[in-house]
C-alpha cells in the first residue's frame, strides 16, 4: 500500500497539531482527534497535519504542504476525514467558501462571461425551475429560455444544468469584487 | 576530513552561516493556542508581516533573535497589499542593518521563518516567477508578481525572502493553492508612511459588489464595449447608493476609466481620489445613465 493510501485508510493513525482560541475549544478539538484515532501532538514540526480554529473556519496544513479549510462547525466525522486527506496530499475545500491565500483580481475571458440575463436565467435554475415555468417567469418564450440555457452552457463548458450552477457559484467568488 | 574545494560543501557551509545570522532578522509574533507567525525585522523598531494572517489584535508579544521576548504594538495594517506594521519599543539592539533588492527570475532564494525561541528556521529555493504588477482582490496595487518555488509551514509566512547576494526581495506570504508570494520590499517602502502616519491606507470605495458580465450583442453598439461590471449589490447608504446606482445596473465606466474589466475601475480609486466626484456610465434595461458618484475611503472591517 502506497504511504498516500496508508494515510486515508480509516484505521491509520497521524499525529495532529492543534491550536484554538480559547482552551475550551482546544480541548473539544483534542477530544475529536483521540475520539477518531489520532494522536494531539505539542510540536507543529513534529505532526503530520496541523489544524488550527481561526476565522470562523478550520485550517488544515499537512507537513508536504497540502492544505485545506473547514467550516468552524464541521464534526468529527467531517475533521477526521479531512485531516486523512490532507495528510495524503490531499486537498480540502469547503464548495463555497473563499480560497484561502491572497489573491489577485481575476479576470475572465470577455467570450466566457454571461450576461445579466444568462446569469437570471441561471439563477431560475438554481431555484429548480424548469424551462418552462422559466419562460413564465421571465416572461420570454421557450425557445429564447433554450436560447439562454445553450450559451450558458457553451460559456460554462459545462453539459447539465447542476454542472452550470457549480461553475457559476465558482466563478463568482473569484470574481466578484467589492469596491 | 572536509573537502573544502568541494564546490557543495561551500554552498553548504555560505547556507549555514546565512541561516545563523538570520536569527535578527526574523521575529516569532506569539498567536493564540500556541500558534506563530513570523514578522520580519524591517527596521530596528519596526516588524512587517503577512496582514492576512495576523489576527485583529493590538499587541502582540514578539521573541526576537537574542530570544528575549518584548511587546510589539499594531502600527498599521493594509489588506490591499498584505502588509501590517508592528512597532516594537525598545528598538531591537541585534538587527542587522539590510538592503532590498529586486527579485531576478532564477536566481536563489532563502526564506527565513521565526521558531519562536530566537533562531531562524531557513528554506531554499528558488525565484519561480517575476510578473508585473498586480492588483489584488482586496485593491492594492502590488509593484511585481514575485513566485518562490518552495513550501512554508504558516508559522514561517511573514518572515523576510533574501536573494543569494543577501539583498531583502520582502516578505512571504501564502497565495492561491498555497503558492509562497513574496510581497516586494518597495511596495512595502510605498505603503509603510501611510501605514505609520495613518494606521492604513487609504483607498477609495464605491459600495458596491460587482461581477464582470458580458454586454448583450444588441446593446455593445451603445454601450461601446463587449463586457461590463454589473452591482450584484448596492451597500445602503454608500457613495453607488447615494448616487442611484441599483442591484442589476451594468457599469461600463467610472471616472473616464473603463469598467471593461475590474483592472480598469482600480486606477479611478486610488488614495487621492477619496472625496472626488467621478461620472458612472452605466447601463440599466437597455438604457445608458449616467450616475455623478461621491467616492468615500474605504471603511475599516
Amino acid at each position: 500500500m502506497s504511504n498516500a493510501a496508508e494515510r486515508l485508510a480509516p484505521n491509520s493513525s497521524l499525529r495532529v497539531f492543534i491550536s484554538a482560541p480559547t482552551a475550551a475549544r482546544l480541548a473539544a478539538l483534542a477530544r475529536i482527534l483521540v475520539e477518531t484515532g489520532h494522536v494531539p501532538v505539542a510540536d507543529e514540526a513534529h505532526a503530520d497535519v496541523a489544524l488550527a480554529a481561526a476565522d470562523g473556519r478550520l485550517v488544515l496544513t499537512a507537513s508536504g504542504g497540502a492544505g485545506g479549510s473547514l467550516e468552524a462547525t464541521a464534526d468529527a466525522a467531517l475533521i477526521d476525514a479531512a485531516i486523512r486527506a490532507v495528510a495524503a496530499g490531499l486537498v480540502v475545500q469547503m464548495p463555497h467558501a473563499k480560497e484561502p491565500g491572497f489573491h489577485a483580481i481575476e479576470e475572465g475571458e470577455a467570450q466566457k462571461l454571461l450576461t445579466a440575463r444568462e446569469i437570471e436565467v441561471l439563477s431560475a435554475i438554481g431555484a429548480g425551475l424548469t424551462n418552462k415555468e422559466i419562460a413564465r417567469q421571465l416572461k420570454i418564450s421557450l425557445h429564447t429560455v433554450k436560447f439562454h440555457v445553450e450559451a450558458i452552457f457553451r460559456k460554462l463548458d459545462v453539459t447539465t444544468r447542476t454542472g452550470a450552477l457549480a461553475k457559476a457559484a465558482q466563478l463568482r467568488l473569484m470574481q466578484t469584487l467589492e469596491l | 576530513m572536509a573537502n573544502h574545494s568541494d564546490i557543495l560543501a561551500q554552498v553548504s557551509t555560505a547556507l549555514s552561516a546565512r541561516a545563523a545570522a538570520a536569527r535578527n532578522e526574523v521575529a516569532a509574533i506569539r498567536l493564540s493556542g500556541g500558534r506563530r507567525l513570523t514578522g520580519t525585522v524591517w527596521r530596528p523598531d519596526l516588524i512587517v508581516t503577512s496582514e492576512q494572517s495576523l489576527p485583529k489584535r493590538d499587541t502582540f508579544d514578539v521573541v526576537l533573535g537574542d530570544g528575549a521576548t518584548a511587546e510589539a504594538k499594531l502600527a498599521g495594517r493594509d489588506p490591499g497589499t498584505n502588509v501590517a506594521v508592528l512597532r516594537l519599543s525598545p528598538a531591537s539592539s541585534t538587527s542587522a542593518a539590510t538592503g532590498n533588492a529586486a527579485a531576478a527570475v532564477g536566481t536563489l532564494a532563502l526564506a527565513f521563518g521565526a521558531d519562536g525561541m530566537g533562531g531562524a528556521s531557513v528554506r531554499l529555493g528558488l525565484v519561480n516567477l517575476v510578473g508585473p504588477e498586480w492588483h489584488s482582490r482586496a485593491g492594492g496595487r502590488i509593484g511585481s508578481r514575485i513566485v518562490l518555488d518552495m513550501q512554508l509551514r504558516p508559522s514561517e509566512e511573514g518572515g523576510p525572502a533574501f536573494n543569494a547576494e543577501g539583498g531583502r526581495l520582502g516578505i512571504t506570504t501564502f497565495g492561491p493553492r498555497r503558492q509562497i508570494l513574496v510581497i516586494p520590499a518597495d511596495t512595502i517602502e510605498t505603503v509603510l508612511p501611510s501605514l505609520l502616519q495613518d494606521g492604513r491606507v487609504a483607498r477609495g470605495w464605491l459600495g458596491v459588489a460587482l461581477q464582470p458580465v458580458a454586454v448583450p450583442d444588441a446593446l455593445q453598439p451603445l454601450a461601446g464595449q463587449e463586457t461590463g461590471l454589473m452591482a450584484l449589490s448596492v451597500a445602503k447608504d454608500g457613495p453607488a447608493a447615494k448616487a442611484g446606482l441599483i442591484q442589476g445596473d451594468v457599469v461600463l465606466a467610472v471616472g473616464g476609466n473603463s469598467a471593461r474589466s475590474v483592472r480598469g475601475i482600480v486606477p479611478s480609486l486610488g488614495p487621492d481620489s477619496v472625496g472626488k466626484t467621478a461620472t458612472l456610465r452605466v447601463l440599466r434595461g437597455g438604457t445608458l445613465v449616467t450616475l455623478e458618484v461621491t467616492i468615500e475611503a474605504r471603511p475599516t472591517q
